[in-house]
């Protein structure tokens, strides 16, 4: 089974591992594509989405993959909680820990928060985004998605494009990718690139089309302009001049070249609403559905093969 | 009679083809000065060498020895002998106040003045009404000038209406032409954000031109904080303001490797800090006014707003220390910081007068004056501070007087001596430090993309112009 008891950093996974959920993620694939899209796996368990931070996409992939396990699945989100009457991180995960958790699905605006809760309970934990740090399960569809569209991980050029400094996105994916044999390239802008980026192993280019006609795997990250009431970037206009994807530049890809994005998109600003809209004609192009749905498979495989591991230390 | 003034606003005259003799070219290319004929034709440079002459039919037998120049339809023939040649000036630091303080300057006055003072080539600066932050102003003041066949080249602001929070759109105002950024009349205090935007400006290969001032100096100060600052009354502004800010943006510059331009120094320290910079292989370099290398604060003493300027006029040793940086090739070029301001603006008690004087006239004039004729600088030296140099920092190639090239030159007289009088100026405004000063050196000739821009009607003009064929 997996070698790690908690999925918080994606390093923390072994190369078996990652071999390990890709092969269960074609399994339960497989089990989406039936009329009965459930197993009774997972029956009697309890899962627990501890979300402080909004989510739509990734709680729901989580609670979906869940329910087709047949596992229950409790949500629990920051605003509805005690958090507001000022209880802290550590009582409020104890309090969900006696009632008895078998696994905590966690996300939280700030890096580092689930190495903390991970040191101070017994729960098995699955980082569903640590602020800026992490996103594992993420960089596992991501992993799969580009596996179900090439023969090989080798050698395959991916460019990372957008907000590398802020991006939990960025780091556990390019750290895969990288892993996996891919040559990874990050296409920014200096006041959206952390100083050192030898963590990434990755080159740098400043116009994505530095970059177009080589790449395989084109992965748009989500742009957000003010932080802190202030714009750290000039413009939209500027980031369509020089980060963006826009129809000309999809013209100039590789064929069998894809494009990625870990939603939701920022139509005209990430990529055009013209490339979006090509999207339903062109799937095995543009993979942001895709991706999607490779979703609840991964989550599924991920579920399944942590608490199978801990039944197997008990 | 060639009527000056209508030559200089914005109306370049038709003559396109002539032929300069025996003028000493002043080369700050191959660092010499060499006797030779200039022949021009159709504004393009044909030959340069001795012994030139115009393969037509004008007889100018005919015409009076006495006159050095003579027309003939489409044709000039000057007799340039005593004087020199140079390429253009290139001025890289000019307020021309277009759009929104027209009353002031405009590009026409302002390009009128400009060849009178032998600059065929202007950067100017972006702290217009609404300031140079968008690229449509940007093309906007290209294509004017364009229009009235003259070299502008507009810096670009670096950050949003010069509030010093937001950077500009860099990107997208190089792509539309700026040739550099700055926030000149302004200084970014927020140390961050200059790091991000020499980090930004460093992918484009754009300079930044840097004014350098901390605001936390400046409260009430107007002039410089010496003697005379307390002799007068007036709040002082410290040196240090000044070298501070230059401290912080060399530090910036060595850790992005942009390259910084620091404009208008004043300062003794800021020449040492500068010059050790440079020592450690900083991609820095610097400009003066001919205000700061020719007066100290001395001159304030009856509170004359012509020399109330921003940075102020420091001490006699900080002006020593400046004119022995230009001649120790520290300083890299001589800006006039031309800033026309209106008589309501400078013609008021000195408390309320606004900092700036106009400079492009005089530029050379002063330069001259205070470097060579009273100093010791080669005068290719002083060439390659108004020519070369501004050139290979903006990158920009202006005037050269080779062959094949479009003609862009300036034709002067070192010897001749003139009072500055304020209703000789060409530009709109008059507010000059030099009023009343007497100068060497006078423009005689400028010529701007192949044709004249400014001929000097004091030159031997008056003799039987008149007499054609």
């Amino acid at each position: 089974m997996l070698s790690v008891k908690n999925i918080i950093d994606i390093d923390d996974l072994s190369s078996e591992d990652i071999k390990l959920i890709m092969e269960n993620a074609d399994s339960f694939g497989e089990v989406l594509e039936r009329d009965l899209k459930k197993v009774p796996t997972l029956r009697g368990k309890t899962l627990v989405n501890l979300f402080f931070e909004p989510s739509t996409r990734t709680r729901t992939s989580f609670e979906i993959a869940a329910k087709r396990l047949s596992a229950d699945m409790i949500n629990f989100s920051a605003s509805t909680s005690s958090l507001k009457k000022g209880e802290t991180i550590i009582d409020t995960v104890n309090t969900i820990q006696s009632m008895i958790a078998d696994l905590l699905i966690i996300r939280h605006p700030d890096s580092g928060v689930l190495n903390f809760i991970s040191r101070n309970i017994n729960t098995p934990i699955i980082n569903a985004g640590d602020g800026k740090h992490q996103h594992p399960t993420q960089a596992l569809l991501d992993l799969y998605t580009i596996k179900k569209s090439f023969k090989s991980f080798k050698d395959l050029n991916v460019a990372l494009v957008g907000d590398i400094a802020n991006s939990r996105v960025a780091r556990s994916n390019s750290r895969l990718f990288k892993r996996m044999g891919m040559n990874v390239s990050l296409v920014s802008a200096p006041m959206m690139l952390p100083e050192d980026i030898s963590y990434f192993g990755a080159d740098i280019f400043y116009c994505i089309d530095d970059v177009i006609k080589d790449v395989d795997v084109l992965y748009m990250l989500r742009m957000q302009f003010e932080r802190q009431q202030k714009k750290y970037y000039p413009s939209i206009k500027e980031y369509n001049r020089f980060l963006s994807l826009n129809t000309e530049r999809f013209g100039m890809m590789k064929k069998g070249s894809i494009v990625m994005h870990p939603g939701p998109v920022n139509r005209g600003i990430e990529i055009s609403e013209a490339v979006m809209n090509l999207e339903t004609e062109m799937p095995a192009r543009i993979k942001i559905n895709n991706q999607v749905n490779n979703g609840v498979a991964v989550r599924m495989a991920l579920i399944y093969l942590i608490l199978m591991s801990r039944q197997e230390n008990i | 009679m060639m009527d000056n003034k209508k030559i200089n606003t914005g109306i370049l005259s038709g003559i396109n083809n002539m032929l300069i003799k025996s003028v000493i070219i002043i080369d700050p290319f191959e660092e010499r000065e060499y006797t030779s004929d200039i022949l021009i034709e159709n504004g393009i440079i044909r030959a340069v060498g001795t012994d030139l002459k115009i393969g037509s039919s004008v007889d100018f037998e005919r015409f009076p020895e006495c006159s050095r120049i003579k027309f003939a339809d489409n044709l000039m023939l000057f007799d340039a002998s005593g004087y020199h040649a140079s390429p253009g000036f290139f001025d890289m630091h000019v307020h021309l106040r277009e759009p929104g303080d027209e009353d002031e300057e405009d590009l026409e006055s302002g390009i009128s003045a400009a060849l009178r003072g032998g600059i065929t080539s202007v950067a100017c600066m972006p702290n217009t009404d609404p300031p140079l932050d968008r690229d449509f102003l940007i093309k906007d003041i290209k294509n004017r000038a364009s229009t009235l066949g003259f070299n502008v080249y507009p810096i670009a602001a670096a950050t949003k209406g010069l509030e010093g929070i937001e950077m500009t759109e860099m990107g997208i105002l190089r792509d539309s032409g700026a040739a550099a950024f700055s926030d000149d009349g302004k200084c970014i205090q927020n140390a961050k954000l200059m790091y991000e935007i020499m980090k930004y400006s460093k992918i484009f290969e754009m300079p930044l031109i840097l004014h350098e001032e901390d605001y936390s100096f400046l409260s009430s100060g107007m002039v410089h904080d010496g003697y005379y600052s307390a002799a007068l009354g007036l709040d002082g502004i410290p040196s240090l303001s000044e070298e501070i800010i230059v401290a912080r943006d060399i530090m910036l510059a060595e850790k992005t490797c942009a390259q910084i331009h620091i404009t208008h120094i004043s300062s003794k320290r800021s020449v040492e800090l500068i010059k050790k910079a440079k020592e450690k292989g900083i991609n820095i370099t610097c400009d003066v006014t001919p205000h700061h290398l020719y007066f100290d604060d001395s001159s304030l003493k009856d509170y004359n707003t012509n020399f109330k300027v921003n940075p102020p006029l420091r001490s006699s040793k900080d002006r020593q220390a400046i004119i022995e940086a230009v001649k120790a090739g520290v300083i890299d070029a001589i800006a006039s910081d031309h800033a026309p301001h209106l008589e309501t603006e400078k013609n008021i008690p000195f408390s309320e007068a606004a900092n700036g004087v106009i400079g492009m006239e005089t530029l050379f004039k002063a330069a001259y004056t205070i470097l060579c004729k009273k100093g010791n600088l080669n005068s290719v030296e002083l060439i390659k501070l108004l020519t070369k140099s501004p050139s290979k920092i903006l990158k920009i190639s202006t005037g050269k007087i080779n062959p094949d090239l479009k003609a862009d030159f300036v034709i002067l007289d070192l010897e001749r001596e003139s009072v500055i009088r304020r209703q000789d100026f060409f530009s709109r405004s008059s507010n000059s430090a030099f009023t009343g000063e007497k100068l060497t050196g006078e423009i005689v000739l400028t010529v701007c993309n192949g044709k004249i821009g400014f001929l000097n009607n004091s030159v031997n003009l008056e003799k039987k112009l008149g007499n054609f064929r």
